[in-house]
């Protein structure tokens, strides 16, 4: 689960103009709620444990919290500042290392961030892992060999896709309806485990950032009014003619 | 916030001093609506740090302070130039005040409060006080996942009944709960009725060079004509934002009056126009503050219950200033019950207490002498210059000992007295157009506010006779709900329907919480109730 910049936040650019001042409201990444949400569904169903896992500074530790608070059983939180630069090789490259002792069956996450929108993480760490892999997942059922998911494709298609466990699925934001953390849930959440893992310990396994953020800049506003005149058929017939040849919309 | 900070310091000490007689905190909790701990706070802000320093001796080393107030000025305005006060009056000096962002440091005080071991439930709004034979025993939360007609959606989460010995209302201006408390047992009873202003905000980031970091401005007078009472602020703060705002006194006559519109047309001053030129609104916002002083201050204790901060009315509106009122009052609030605690003994009697601890503070002493002040002014501003002169040297008395006062609302004027153009007022009237750049219409600025609800919810603006909108509202005050309203949440639409040809709209999703419904609607036919937790503003550096 990734700690986010409110999707309404005011952004500033930073010092090098290479990503935004981090004074702004954070908020949980909305794929990954799903992806949250999903995971305890399956738990519902069929019983386990699920542990969130974030990479971030300290302030990130409020979505773990807050997955907690949902019913999550326990997490684990890369904390550094560090994590906020890392491109999504790395970053996976990160979670494989914190999660080398685990026993998972199955790895959800949002389809993509809201922020970086890179849609990388939970692929590369499928790679890294040597699990099987399906992205843009809207329904989940266990089978006997392992999981059937339904993915979603174009223009109203989908694909249904036999997967062996364990295996790493990526998340449609909207697959289910989120649920709200209850008061209990929240309490209960301060008393459950939460492993910290620091830079050091997952450091052997990081390499150089194969992508990186040259420059990062505000969009001038470009927007445009123009006015169609005469009667209206005329204007009707203008406006097609617009739509079609210049926005090509029809 | 500080009242649950104070609780735990003095639960501590308590703790380390009685090893075999503990207080828990365990079951201190803090339920706040907002999402994110000072999501909804918005003031100027200028913090006088009084009471923080009784809180927290060090907090100036820790407590994110944006400026030091270093220069003060007073100017009267016309409508092309401005007239300096040639000395700053008292009231509004401000060295040695802090300019902050009342969102920042809401949000700093709630790490406090966490990392001192008590709960704060965020999303949580209370929805109902919980009364047992004329006891507060509690409060419930709102109900989650109820869809626009009132049916439970698939994640319907109930409100909880969180039963409790000791209430302590912080709600802020106009709190809903207090509202509620305040009809059941009469709490206003020989009381002056609470009188409100609006205060509507625009951060900006302007070219440096502009205005100095910790430099406070304040204006009087135009666009307000003198029957309006209000007036302007003007904070420096560091990295070239600058917080302006203006605040009107809910308890004008002309019900076209737009409080969004005068401070479009404030900045329309070349005064104001020159301060912002090539610069950015960053972040809208708008809240109402109690004026009403301490003649319109509630009781404040009683069976479970206490009131505290702006919900008890704790402004000085002479000072503009409440947030350190709110903080004393919590601090007293909190050894109320830490006593409480201890006697195990949450009775009237017990809890009546914190009204005398108030009284014996130098809250009741800052707010005595300037207990006519707003009453004063009910007359226009040059009539109420020289009841302030004559409060000032009779140490708040005035002509008489006790200034009465009307309810605001009240006071707005019936269309058919009044010139169709507005005169004076024509520039503050009706909707602000804005110009993109330096004024913004309405929707504009709401959408800087970073607003968000669930959409599908019923609305938690709850009108209670809608037949009035289209009939002797319209007729009577032109439906002045469009006009006060800061955030566009009100809208009278085209209806074959109803009889006078519009109905009343609610987009209760732009609501900002401002509460100025609930308080200047001529009919008092609107109820501000909190809508689904987590729904809201986002005051963001506000």
């Amino acid at each position: 689960m990734k700690q986010v910049p409110q999707k309404d936040a005011p952004l500033k650019l930073n010092e090098s103009a290479t990503w935004i001042r981090d004074d702004v409201s954070y908020e949980v990444n909305e794929p990954d709620a799903y992806a949250l949400e999903e995971a305890l569904r399956q738990k519902e169903k069929h019983g386990g444990e699920v542990v969130v896992i974030t990479a971030g500074p300290a302030r990130a530790q409020t979505v773990l919290r807050e997955g907690l608070a949902k019913g999550a059983d326990r997490a684990i939180h890369l904390e550094d500042n560090g994590f906020v630069g890392l491109d999504a090789f790395n970053t996976a490259k990160a979670f494989a290392a914190a999660i080398k002792d685990e026993q998972f069956d199955l790895i959800f996450t949002g389809l993509q961030s809201d922020d970086y929108g890179y849609a990388q993480t939970g692929v590369i760490l499928a790679q890294i892992l040597g699990w099987p892999h399906a992205t843009i997942i809207m329904h989940i059922d266990k089978t006997d060999a392992g999981i059937k998911v339904k993915r979603e494709l174009e223009a109203g298609f989908f694909q249904n896709v036999d997967m062996p466990l364990p295996a790493v699925l990526t998340i449609q934001s909207g697959i289910n309806k989120l649920r709200y953390a209850t008061l209990i849930g929240i309490k209960q959440a301060k008393n459950k485990p939460l492993r910290k893992v620091t830079m050091d310990e997952v450091k052997s396994s990081l390499g150089d950032n194969m992508q990186k953020i040259e420059k990062l800049y505000i969009p001038q506003k470009t927007k445009k009014t123009e006015m169609l005149e005469g009667p209206p058929a005329e204007v009707a017939k203008k406006l097609v003619e617009k739509l079609k040849n210049e926005v090509r919309v029809l | 916030m500080a009242c649950a900070l104070r609780l735990s310091q003095l639960i501590d000490a308590h703790n380390a001093k009685n090893p075999s007689a503990q207080l828990t905190k365990e079951n201190i909790y803090l339920l706040e609506k907002s999402r994110e701990t000072g999501q909804h706070c918005l003031s100027g802000a200028l913090l006088d740090p009084r009471s923080m320093r009784e809180l927290l001796p060090d907090f100036e080393k820790e407590a994110p302070l944006d400026a030091e107030v270093v220069k003060e000025a007073v100017y009267f305005l016309t409508k092309k130039s401005k007239f300096k006060f040639p000395i700053t009056p008292p009231p509004m000096r401000d060295h040695g005040n802090y300019v902050i962002s009342i969102n920042k440091f809401v949000k700093w005080m709630g790490q406090k409060v966490e990392a001192a071991g008590i709960t704060i439930f965020n999303g949580f709004a209370g929805s109902e006080l919980l009364i047992e034979n004329d006891r507060v025993v509690g409060v419930r939360t709102d109900d989650k996942g109820v869809d626009k007609h009132g049916e439970k959606k698939s994640n319907f989460e109930p409100g909880y009944d969180l039963k409790a010995k000791c209430v302590i209302l912080a709600e802020g201006t106009r709190g809903s709960l207090t509202k509620q408390l305040v009809a059941r047992f009469n709490l206003d009873k020989d009381r002056n009725p609470q009188t409100y202003g609006v205060g509507v905000k625009e951060l900006w980031e302007v070219p440096s060079g502009r205005i100095a970091k910790g430099e406070v401005i304040y204006t009087m007078g135009w666009p307000l004509t003198t029957q309006e009472y209000g007036g302007a602020w003007i904070y420096g703060s560091k990295d070239n934002i600058v917080s302006l705002g203006f605040v009107t006194g809910l308890d004008y006559h002309d019900p076209r009056i737009d409080p969004q519109h005068i401070l479009q047309e404030f900045k329309r001053h070349p005064f104001t126009a020159k301060l912002l030129e090539g610069g950015k609104m960053v972040r809208y916002g708008a809240k109402t503050m109690p004026y009403g002083g301490w003649y319109a201050v509630p009781p404040l204790g009683g069976d479970g219950w206490m009131i505290i901060g702006d919900s008890a009315g704790f402004v000085n509106s002479q000072r503009l200033k409440g947030i350190h009122l709110a903080i004393k009052s919590g601090m007293l609030a909190a050894e109320t019950a830490f006593e409480a605690m201890t006697k195990n003994d949450f009775s009237r009697v017990q809890l009546e207490t914190y009204q005398s601890r108030v009284e014996n503070s130098w809250i009741k002493e800052e707010l005595w002498k300037v207990r006519n002040f707003h009453q004063g002014f009910e007359n226009g501003f040059f009539e109420g210059m020289i009841h302030t002169a004559l409060q000032q040297i009779t140490f708040g008395r005035g002509l008489h000992e006790r200034y009465h006062g009307v309810a605001g609302h009240t006071r707005q004027t019936k269309l058919e007295s009044l010139s169709p153009s507005g005169d004076d007022r024509a520039g503050i009237i009706g909707p602000a157009r804005g110009d993109g750049k330096l004024t913004f219409d309405k929707l504009t600025d709401v959408y800087h506010s970073g607003t968000k609800h669930e959409e599908d919810q019923p609305s938690h603006l709850v009108v209670h006779d809608l037949n009035i909108c289209s009939t002797r509202c319209t007729v009577e005050f032109g439906n002045p709900c469009q006009n006060f309203c800061p955030a566009s949440v009100y809208e009278m639409e085209d209806s074959a329907d109803v009889p006078g040809g519009k109905q009343l709209r609610i987009n209760a999703s732009n609501c900002v919480h401002c509460k100025t419904c609930d308080i200047e609607d001529p009919y008092q036919v609107i109820t501000w109730v909190p809508p689904e937790g987590g729904g809201g503003p986002n005051y963001d550096g506000m």
